[in-house]
């Protein structure tokens, strides 16, 4: 298929895999924050600043507002169109690429996104602050949907392949950092603002609150599956056990990995014991290390520091599949050593508006 | 007669009326679809109109109108009466296009080449090699086997005596022929039993003629040369038709990032690696196809594209710098090309054309602005235009201030009177519109024109304009054997 066509079906579904990730975040630290409220301080700033860290917008962020708080935040994350990852955003990029390629994509889906977009024009900020909840899940149903129309209205060839790749990828790092995020904010000692920048810490100890952890299962879907397994056993060795480990659970790290290598091996041909592209080299050393990972290895190089590598490796996985199906092809490009490869550019994905006065050149 | 033509007032004194003759009697060719309108009840054709407007909207039959709002589109409006050509009267579009064709394509190689008709003076070599379309880059580049013109389409008109005359030439992308095959496939669901009556010829094989036609011109020799469409893109007005006719063909619709140029081949960047490209039906204007060689600005277009093509490694179809004949000036000369280069007097004939750029001609133009018709030479689609008896004094002065300064980019031609055919308003009462037709002209190792065309109708009461862009609509043409 043209690249162009692989590019656009890869950026669509990542957008959407985006937004609702966003939604997710945004949904649980209002029930957190409601189930807060008598224990601590609600008024925090730095429940909402985690948002903002999970997104790694700290800088854009503050250019933008004075404090962090549950208007701010939500304003941005939702709605603010400077913010490539607010929802609003995201879903009009998403719309944007199904519409170039309007006639790959099943009418179905393209009015799917449609619909959502439209949705969120009508969406007011005094809406959401209201009713949160309904909000949230107009969101995630709109991204359920728009997934079980794809997958029963897509031929599963090779561009159904690439929304795959593109779902689990943004999946895989947006629980990562989501893990990372709160597993700072809820250690012990709440100080610093710039959990961060701290020094990774080796284990977690000291008591940790039950319904923190219990609002990091709730946003991805986990509260109930996770109970099946570990019983009501919420700790946290269990919960990242779980989040990070878990081969059956579709919102955890190790799944999402594994869904995104099918995905990617299906389209080249790769297997298990000869890959053909550095893209599935790099997928399955990251499936196969997951699969063999215990939590305790994970905690001898420090939980920070085994999931920034880990965000670190997706994307390069994400530059490979770049160059490897989008990108113009040359030999050079396809060198072994990756790091010496061309940067990453097609984070954009979008389409700029500078083409659309051109297009409406006359017709006879 | 049916209830709804008996109401009909066709009016055959002042318009040709291609349904009821000046005696005032049907013609015999529309006798059996009288006869089944005369069945019909206002609802049965509620009935149908349904059945048609569910078609397009499922279809996206849409078109996207400049100037309003971003992402406007709008359902192209369709008139459910079919128009009827007899076989015989086909037979003279068909031989007059054809011959029009040969000639235009003839004057083409002429003019990039040795430029003999030029120096022989039957044509003022300042107004073709001034032309805003004729492209000097392209002197001296032989396009696969000498054809210029691969796609054409003409508009023609019937004047008040009923002769069919040339409008204009559109020789670098015409559009509309998706509506041509999706307004025979409504009209199929909606009246299957019409069809039935008539021998009505078919045209559902232009895509597949259209194939054929573009891997004619496949500069390599191979079993299926790789042939795609080139589409400015999703904002461009006619987008769905280059959609519709690269799925109808089966080949692959391409925007100019989708191809690169490499040792002067063309190849589209699939997730496979590159892949030869023999073939290009290009729907962006010349100006846009390669930012090296015209404007530079141009995101729409393919580095190297040009030097590709001069190198004869791909074909483009339609060739470069055909727009020189779309030049209203240049049309007027149409005649005089057509016995210059074939011998033959032409079978179909032009509208009388002046041209301001001749001082007699201007001095008349500017004196009866009011009944003429003044168009810009290079401008389509309905715009830069005055219709003269529609228009008020201070638009009729603008157009002569217009005209004064700027002589050679106008024509002015009398208004004429296009035929009408009778056609529904609100699905109740009949009105005699006028129409125009569009018939596309595929040239290839031989000439093929699909039976029909594009009947555009001005479904506004009374207006001349029949451009889709001003609000014009279409209907099904049908050539019928008797």
């Amino acid at each position: 298929m043209l690249s162009r066509v692989a590019e656009s079906l890869f950026w669509m579904s990542r957008y959407f895999e985006r937004a609702e990730n966003t939604a997710r975040f945004l949904d649980v630290n209002f029930n957190l924050l409601l189930d807060l409220n008598n224990i601590t301080h609600a008024e925090n700033p730095n429940y909402w600043i985690a948002l903002i860290l999970v997104t790694s917008d700290r800088d854009r962020f503050n250019e933008l507002y004075q404090e962090y708080t549950a208007y701010t935040v939500t304003d941005y994350l939702v709605f603010n169109k400077e913010n490539p990852n607010s929802i609003t955003s995201c879903i009009g990029l998403a719309r944007e690429n199904a519409r170039s390629i309007i006639e790959s994509i099943s009418s179905e889906m393209w009015e799917q996104v449609n619909n959502l977009y439209h949705y969120l024009q009508s969406v007011t900020p005094q809406l959401v602050q209201n009713d949160p909840y309904t909000f949230y899940k107009e969101i995630k149903n709109a991204s359920h949907l728009f997934q079980g129309i794809t997958d029963n209205t897509f031929s599963h060839n090779e561009g159904w392949d690439f929304i795959q790749i593109a779902k689990y990828l943004e999946r895989t790092d947006n629980i990562a950092r989501l893990i990372d995020v709160k597993y700072h904010m809820l250690l012990p000692e709440l100080k610093s603002p710039h959990p961060l920048s701290e020094e990774p810490m080796d284990v977690v100890e000291g008591s940790v609150d039950i319904i923190q952890w219990m609002a990091v299962l709730k946003s991805c879907s986990a509260l109930e599956a996770f109970r099946k397994v570990y019983l009501s056993r919420i700790d946290p060795d269990n919960i990242l056990r779980f989040l990070i480990l878990d081969r059956t659970f579709p919102r955890s790290i190790n799944f999402s990995v594994c869904a995104a290598e099918d995905a990617l091996w299906r389209i080249s041909g790769s297997s298990r014991h000869r890959y053909v592209n550095n893209a599935d080299r790099l997928i399955g050393k990251m499936e196969a290390e997951l699969s063999y990972t215990s939590i305790e290895d994970i905690y001898s190089k420090g939980l920070h520091r085994y999931l920034e590598e880990l965000e670190q490796r997706l994307v390069k996985i994400g530059e490979q599949v770049h160059l490897t199906y989008f990108a113009y092809h040359t030999p050079e490009i396809e060198s072994a050593d990756i790091d010496a490869a061309l940067p990453f550019t097609g984070i954009s994905g979008g389409r700029a508006n500078w083409s659309q006065a051109q297009q409406h050149q006359q017709q006879q | 007669m049916s209830r709804f033509f008996e109401r009909y007032e066709a009016d055959p004194a002042s318009f040709f009326d291609e349904v009821i003759s000046k005696e005032g009697v049907p013609r015999a060719h529309y006798d059996k679809l009288l006869h089944r309108f005369a069945q019909f009840t206002t609802e049965d054709i509620r009935a149908r109109r349904q059945i048609v407007n569910i078609f397009f909207r499922n279809q996206g039959i849409t078109f996207t109108v400049y100037g309003v709002e971003e992402g406007i589109e709008r359902i192209f409006p369709f008139d459910l009466i079919p128009r009827v050509v007899p076989a015989h009267e086909w037979q003279t579009i068909e031989k007059g296009l054809a011959q029009r064709v040969t000639a235009l394509n003839e004057f083409l190689k002429d003019i990039y080449h040795t430029q003999k008709i030029l120096k022989d003076k039957v044509v003022p070599a300042d107004l073709v090699l001034g032309s805003k379309h004729f492209c000097r880059e392209f002197v001296g580049v032989n396009p696969p086997q000498g054809i210029y013109i691969h796609v054409t389409g003409s508009d023609i008109i019937r004047d008040g005596s009923g002769n069919y005359l040339v409008l204009e030439d559109n020789l670098r992308t015409p559009s509309g022929v998706s509506y041509m095959l999706q307004n025979r496939q409504a009209m199929k669901r909606a009246f299957p039993v019409l069809f039935e009556k008539y021998k009505i010829r078919p045209i559902e094989n232009y895509p597949q003629e259209l194939l054929r036609t573009l891997q004619e011109i496949s500069p390599v020799s191979r079993k299926e040369p790789n042939v795609v469409v080139l589409t400015p893109g999703i904002y461009n007005s006619a987008y769905f038709e280059h959609s519709f006719l690269a799925r109808q063909m089966g080949v692959e619709l391409t925007e100019g990032k989708d191809l690169v140029v490499n040792n002067n081949k063309v190849y589209t960047r699939t997730t496979r690696g590159l892949e030869r490209v023999d073939v290009i039906y290009r729907r962006v204007d010349d100006a846009y196809l390669d930012p090296l060689v015209f404007r530079p600005d141009s995101k729409l277009g393919v580095a190297g594209l040009i030097n590709a093509y001069r190198k004869g490694n791909v074909a483009l179809a339609n060739a470069i710098g055909t727009g020189v004949v779309d030049d209203k000036v240049i049309y007027s000369f149409v005649p005089d090309i057509i016995k210059y280069y074939l011998g033959e007097d032409p079978i179909l004939e032009n509208v009388p054309t002046w041209l301001p750029s001749k001082p007699a001609h201007m001095k008349y133009i500017l004196e009866n602005l009011g009944s003429l018709v003044v168009k810009a030479a290079n401008e389509s689609g309905g715009y830069g235009m005055l219709v003269g008896p529609e228009s008020t004094i201070a638009e009729q002065e603008k157009f002569a201030e217009l005209i004064v300064a700027n002589p050679r980019n106008y024509i002015a031609q009398p208004t004429i009177s296009l035929s009408r055919h009778p056609s529904f308003f609100n699905d109740t009462e009949l009105y005699g519109c006028h129409i125009d037709l569009r018939p596309y002209v595929l040239y290839g190792k031989t000439i093929t024109i699909v039976p029909g065309g594009l009947t555009r109708v001005a479904l506004k009461k009374g207006s001349l304009v029949v451009n889709s862009s001003q609000g014009g609509g279409s209907k099904d043409t049908w050539v019928v054997d008797e």
